[in-house]
């Protein structure tokens, strides 16, 4: 268990799709772990993807906890080879990533959302989420599927330079 | 009613829209679209003006030389006719698909040429575009968002194919995607 560097745009394991994790065994356990560790050490940190700490595998972990735009809040878990089984209205929001520390933009996304996958106990989970928890599932789903916040950007003037990450 | 189309650059500090915008008011100006921004400490300002009946090229562009010597602006100034004004007065006029491209990768010369020339080929127009230069200095990261249009186009799967090979050999990573409708 540990925190892992976060990898940064162009590492190229942030553009390549992930493969399934498949039954939890001690390896994906300690991935989780690490995921886990890595979000906690990261100040406003709200998601993490296995390919942000390099490793290409699907899985990722959540806390919206205490975060001003959450609705639903599930708290912390890790969610191993997610899917979506459904999804509801799309509306505008600003996104940023650990892996994009120079922009943020504006991302159009469903703002409910029912996901399944398997938990860190290699557990079945399926959640009902909404408005910021569910704008985070779909930003982490997007990494185990090679893509960024980039790639969804609302259009040429949705894209913004940061300076601080807050 | 006469227009024009007006660009000025310079560098950025207060003050260049106002002295700007104001000379166009003083010729009954009515300032249409525009764009105005900042890039890298230089402010580019880029907008169509409808002015009054007997304003000419010379006496828009006498108008602005205070404003181009006190914020040390390149402007240019032309009028728009017939002749140089495209059919497709509005974004979508052409009524071609809208899509948005997003291309980012490491950072190197020919990404925007490439890019734009196999959208090019395929018949695509670009309809707004904007780059981003980040990252660190020993590791820039390059970003490039479009919206364009495919016109008339048989086969729009196929020209975004072609356009995100174009990236995929400059090492750059792109994605084609209709646009998001207006009304979300």
């Amino acid at each position: 268990m540990a925190a892992r560097p976060v990898l940064r745009l162009p590492h190229p394991v942030l553009t390549t799709p992930s493969t399934a994790i498949g039954p939890v065994d001690d390896e994906a356990a300690a991935l989780g772990r690490d995921l886990v560790d890595t979000m906690r050490a990261s100040p406003a940190c709200v998601g993490l993807a296995a390919p942000q700490i390099g490793v290409g595998r699907r899985a990722f972990a959540v806390d919206v906890t205490g975060h001003r735009k959450a609705r639903s809040c599930h708290g912390l878990f890790v969610l191993f080879d997610p899917v979506v089984l459904s999804a509801g209205e799309v509306e505008l929001g600003r996104e940023g990533c650990m892996s994009v520390p120079d922009l943020t933009g504006d991302v159009a996304r469903p703002t409910s959302l029912v996901v399944a996958g398997t938990g860190l106990l290699g557990e079945a989970v399926r959640l009902e989420v909404d408005a910021f928890e569910a704008r985070a599932v779909q930003h982490e789903l997007d990494h185990l599927d090679g893509l960024v916040f980039l790639d969804r950007v609302r259009g040429p003037h949705a894209l913004f330079a940061r300076k601080v990450y807050r | 009613m006469p227009r024009f189309s007006l660009s000025a650059v310079g560098v950025d500090r207060p003050g260049i829209v106002a002295a700007v915008s104001g000379a166009l008011a003083g010729l009954g100006g009515n300032l249409e679209d525009s764009t105005m921004t900042f890039l890298q400490g230089q402010f580019a300002i880029l907008l169509v003006v409808e002015t009054a009946p007997h304003v000419t090229t010379s006496m828009l562009e006498g108008a602005l030389v205070p404003a181009a010597d006190r914020f040390d602006l390149v402007v240019t100034v032309r009028a728009l006719d017939d002749q140089n004004v495209s059919s497709a007065a509005s974004v979508e006029g052409d009524g071609g698909t809208p899509w948005t491209i997003a291309v980012h990768g490491a950072d190197r010369t020919g990404i925007v040429h490439g890019v734009t020339s196999a959208l090019a080929d395929a018949g695509g127009n670009v309809v707004d575009l904007s780059t981003h230069l980040v990252g660190a200095p020993e590791a820039p990261m390059y970003v490039m968002t479009l919206r364009v249009t495919l016109p008339g186009h048989p086969d729009p799967e196929a020209a975004a194919e072609r356009v995100r090979a174009s990236a995929e050999a400059l090492g750059v990573h792109c994605s084609v995607r209709p646009d998001d409708a207006d009304t979300l």
